[in-house]
C-alpha cells in the first residue's frame, strides 16, 4: 500500500490553506464540474433525477446485501466469457496476483488506464520492481506519475498542478523545451504514449461496474486511453474493488446517466468501453486473456458495519468533493491517503484504520452539502458522525480524538445546561463581565463588536481559535419573554 | 519458487464468499427476494423487444432528429445526407480537407450501400478495409491503421438518448479504427437508432439469452470526440483518440 499520511491531516491541511495556488486550482474546480452539473440536473428536470437517484441506490443497497450472491454469479459468467475472476483479501494478495501474471506471461510493457484501486494497492512500484515498464496513460495520471505524486482528487487527479508546473515537468522528464500551451501538452502526451499502447503486452484497468449476469467490466473514459488499454495489448487484467458488482446489463443506463453528470457535467462521456472475456476467435483485436482481480482490502469492515456500509454505493463521481467546503480549501493531498474528501473521510478510515485517520471524520461542518449531491443518496454526514462517535468512545483513551481538556469542558457544558439555576447565574456574571470589559478600549475579548473573538482563559480561547461567538445578549429569552417579546424583537441584539 | 498456477491465485471463491457472508451476517442464501430483472424469461425479453421495435417505428423521423441533435451537442459533426451520393461527397470533401494519404475501414454491412472505396481511391487515397487474412496478418493492419489518417466505420446501434454509435465485435470491425486515426466517420443507418440506453440494453440482454449466454467481448460507446480537462480544466480535443468525428446520417 502507498504511504499512509492520514494522521499528519491538522498539519497537512493548515499548510494547504497558505498555498494560493492551490485555491487557485480549486476555484476552477468548483465552478467547472460543478456548474455544470447543475445544468444537467435542469435539462433532466430535477424531479427525473430525484427518481433515478432513488433508483440507482436501491440496486446498490439490494446487490451489496447480496453481495455474496452477486460475486458468486459475476464468477460463474466471467469463467463462461473465457476469462479468470481472482479474488484478493488485501494488498499484498492483489499484487502477488499481478506478479504471477506479469511473471508467467514475460510482460515487459504494461499501459494503465485509470484507476484508483491500483493507487490503493501500490502496484506501480510492484511492477517495477518487477522489471516492468509502466505507463499511466490518462493525462491528469501521466503528469502525476512523472511528477512521482498522488491524485489529488476522483476524476481529476492533477488537478493541483497549474499549466507551468506540467510544462516544467515535460520539460525536466521527457527533455523537451518549455512550452505552456495546453493543446501542446496534450500533444505531448499523445505521441510519447502512442506508441505504448501499442506495443505494450499488458493493459490495466479499473472498472467503473461488473456486470454479474454477463462478467462484464465496464469503464467509461473521455480520452480514449481505456479503449486503447483494452484492447491493443495480448492480457487485459481489470483491477477493483469487490463492492463495484451490478445485477444486469438494464441496470447500468441508470449508472451511465448518473455518474458522467455527477462527476463532470457531462451527458455522457466519450467513450464507454464494455468488455467480456478475452477476444473471441472472429475478433479483428483484444487481449488473449482477460483476468479480473476483486479486493476487500478494508471493505469488508464497512459492510460488517450496518452503520458505515452504505459508504459502498459510492460509484467515486467525485461529485462531493466538488462541492465541499473543506476540500475547496484543502484540496485532496492533505487528506493523506487514496481517497479525498468526505466520502474519502469516511472511507479512508475504514481501509486504513480509524486511529490512523481519525482526524479525517472532523474534517466536515456537516453542512450536508455532500448528502444533497450524491447521486446514490449516501448519507455521508450522519457517517461522520459515526466515526466521531466510534473514536470519542474509543475504549483505548490514547486513540480518543479530544484532548483531556476538551472532555473536561464538554463535561463543565452538560452541568451547566443541565440546571436552570446555574445557566441563569452563568449567564448573568458573564453579561456583567461583558459590560466591564466593554469600558476597556480595545477590548481583547470582542474588540468591541458584538463577536466574541477570544475568550477568556486558555480553556475556552482554543475555542475560539477558529471560530467568532455570538456575544451574550442584554436580555435573555426567558427575559425578553416576560416583557412581551414580540413587541421588541430588537432587544435580542442590542449590547 | 514452484509454478503456481491461475486457479490458486488469491483467495479460493469460496472462502472469500464466506468471509463476504459473515460480514453480512447472513446465511448462505439467494436473495430472499429475487432482483427482478434476472427473473426475466427470454420470452419476456423477447416481448419488451417487440414492443421497442414497433415505439422506433412509430417515431422513427423524430427518433432520428434527436439522435442529430444529441450527436451535435455530443461533439460530433453531423450530416444527414438523403442519399449514399451525399453521403459519399461528403466524404471526399472531408478527406481534401483532412489532408490525408490513407484511409483505413471496417467490413460492416453498410459498406455495400455506400461506394466509400471507389469514390475515396479514385481521388488517390489508399483505402484499406480492416480484415484480417492470410495476406493481412494483425501486425499489419495494426501498421496500417496506425499510419492512416482516418478512420471509417458504421454503426451497431446509434442511441438517440445520448448522441452516442454503438459498435459491437464481428470480423472485420476493430476498435482501432475508429479510436486510433486523428478523424473518425461513423456511418448511420435509420434501422440502426434507438431511442435510449435502457432499449440498447434491454437488446443486448435478449441476444445475450439467445446466444446461450454469449455477449460477444465488447459493447463500445462513442460519444464525441476524444478529450481531455486534465490540465488546469482546460477542454482538448484529441488526446489518444480522434480530434475530429463526424456522424452521417443516412436519412
Amino acid at each position: 500500500m502507498p504511504e499512509i499520511k492520514t494522521s499528519d491531516f491538522s498539519a497537512a491541511s493548515t499548510k494547504a490553506i497558505a498555498d494560493p495556488k492551490l485555491r487557485r486550482a480549486l476555484d476552477r474546480v468548483a465552478s467547472g464540474f460543478h456548474v455544470a452539473r447543475l445544468q444537467r440536473i435542469e435539462e433532466a428536470t430535477p424531479q427525473v433525477w430525484d427518481g433515478w437517484k432513488t433508483q440507482a441506490r436501491e440496486i446498490k443497497a439490494h446487490t451489496i446485501e447480496h453481495l455474496d450472491y452477486y460475486l458468486d454469479l459475476l464468477y460463474k459468467n466471467v469463467t463462461a466469457a473465457g476469462g479468470q475472476l481472482h479474488f484478493a483479501n488485501d494488498a499484498k494478495q492483489a499484487n502477488d496476483i499481478v506478479s504471477h501474471i506479469v511473471r508467467t506471461r514475460n510482460i515487459k510493457i504494461a499501459t494503465k488506464s485509470k484507476s484508483m484501486v491500483s493507487e490503493e494497492l501500490g502496484l506501480n512500484p510492484v511492477l517495477e520492481s518487477l522489471g516492468v515498464e509502466v505507463w499511466e496513460t490518462d493525462l491528469g495520471e501521466y503528469i502525476i506519475q512523472l511528477a512521482e505524486e498522488t491524485p489529488s482528487h476522483l476524476v481529476a487527479p492533477a488537478l493541483h498542478k497549474s499549466k507551468e508546473d506540467v510544462a516544467e515537468l515535460f520539460t525536466e522528464k521527457l527533455g523537451i523545451p518549455y512550452d505552456e500551451d495546453i493543446y501542446h501538452m496534450a500533444a505531448t502526451a499523445r505521441t510519447v504514449l502512442r506508441d505504448k499502447f501499442m506495443q505494450a503486452d499488458l493493459g490495466i484497468s479499473g472498472a467503473n461496474f461488473v456486470v454479474a449476469e454477463t462478467g462484464t467490466l465496464v469503464i467509461i473514459t473521455n480520452e480514449g486511453n481505456g479503449r486503447l488499454c483494452t484492447s491493443a495489448p495480448r492480457v487485459h487484467i481489470g483491477i477493483t474493488g469487490m463492492e463495484k458488482v451490478i445485477p444486469s446489463m438494464q441496470d447500468l443506463s441508470i449508472f451511465l446517466r448518473l455518474l458522467p453528470q455527477s462527476a463532470t457535467g457531462q451527458r455522457i462521456t466519450s467513450y464507454v468501453s464494455m468488455t467480456t472475456g478475452p477476444r473471441r476467435s472472429d475478433d479483428e483485436d483484444g487481449p488473449e486473456e482477460f483476468h479480473l482481480i476483486l479486493v476487500d482490502n478494508g471493505r469488508s469492515r464497512m459492510l460488517a458495519d450496518p452503520a458505515l456500509r452504505e459508504a459502498l454505493y459510492c460509484i467515486r463521481c467525485g461529485a462531493c468533493l466538488n462541492i465541499c467546503p473543506v476540500y475547496a480549501r484543502i484540496g485532496g493531498h492533505a487528506y493523506g491517503w487514496v481517497y479525498p474528501g468526505p466520502i474519502g473521510a469516511v472511507v479512508s478510515p475504514m481501509l486504513v484504520g480509524l486511529p490512523q485517520a481519525k482526524e479525517l471524520p472532523q474534517a466536515s461542518s456537516l453542512c450536508g452539502a455532500c448528502r444533497e449531491v450524491c447521486p446514490v443518496n449516501i448519507d455521508i454526514p450522519r457517517m461522520l458522525l459515526d466515526l466521531r462517535k466510534k473514536t470519542a468512545e474509543s475504549p483505548d483513551r490514547a486513540q480518543r480524538s479530544a484532548p483531556k481538556s476538551e472532555r473536561m469542558m464538554a463535561r463543565l457544558y452538560a452541568k451547566l445546561m443541565s440546571s436552570p439555576r446555574l445557566l441563569h447565574w452563568a449567564v448573568r456574571s458573564g453579561r456583567t463581565l461583558q459590560r466591564l470589559e466593554h469600558l476597556v478600549p480595545f477590548s481583547p475579548v470582542t474588540k468591541g463588536g458584538k463577536w466574541i473573538k477570544k475568550a477568556p482563559l486558555p480553556l475556552l480561547s482554543r475555542w475560539t481559535r477558529s471560530r467568532d461567538l455570538p456575544v451574550l445578549p442584554n436580555k435573555t429569552f426567558h427575559e425578553l419573554w416576560d416583557q412581551g417579546i414580540a413587541d421588541r424583537p430588537s432587544d435580542a441584539r442590542d449590547v | 519458487m514452484p509454478a503456481m498456477s491461475d486457479q490458486s491465485l488469491g483467495v479460493p471463491k469460496d472462502e472469500f464468499l464466506r468471509f463476504v457472508r459473515e460480514a453480512l451476517g447472513r446465511e448462505d442464501v439467494p436473495p430472499a427476494q429475487p432482483y427482478p430483472r434476472l427473473t426475466d424469461s427470454t420470452t419476456d425479453l423477447e416481448q419488451q423487444a417487440l414492443e421497442i421495435r414497433q415505439k422506433i417505428q412509430q417515431n422513427l423521423p423524430a427518433l432520428l432528429d434527436k439522435l442529430a441533435d444529441m450527436a451535435q451537442k455530443g461533439g460530433w459533426n453531423v450530416f444527414r445526407a438523403a442519399g449514399a451520393e451525399e453521403a459519399v461527397g461528403y466524404l471526399q470533401d472531408l478527406a481534401r480537407k483532412s489532408d490525408l494519404s490513407a484511409v483505413v475501414r471496417s467490413a460492416q454491412g453498410v459498406f455495400d450501400q455506400v461506394p466509400v472505396d471507389a469514390a475515396l481511391t479514385s481521388m488517390g487515397l489508399k483505402v484499406t478495409t480492416v480484415l484480417r487474412d492470410e495476406a493481412n496478418p494483425r501486425e499489419s493492419l495494426r501498421e496500417e491503421i496506425r499510419r492512416s489518417g482516418m478512420g471509417i466505420t458504421g454503426a451497431d446501434f446509434a442511441l438517440a438518448e445520448t448522441g452516442s454509435v454503438i459498435v459491437l465485435p464481428r470480423k472485420g470491425l476493430s476498435r482501432l479504427v475508429s479510436v486510433v486515426p486523428p478523424v473518425h466517420v461513423a456511418l448511420v443507418r435509420p434501422e440502426d437508432v434507438l431511442e435510449s440506453m435502457d432499449d440498447l440494453f434491454l437488446l443486448r440482454r435478449l441476444e445475450y439469452h439467445q446466444q446461450g449466454g454469449e455477449m460477444g467481448s465488447y459493447l463500445n460507446f462513442i460519444t464525441g470526440p476524444s478529450r481531455t480537462a486534465d490540465i488546469e480544466m482546460t477542454i482538448v480535443e484529441g488526446v489518444h483518440g480522434p480530434k475530429e468525428v463526424h456522424m452521417i446520417i443516412l436519412g
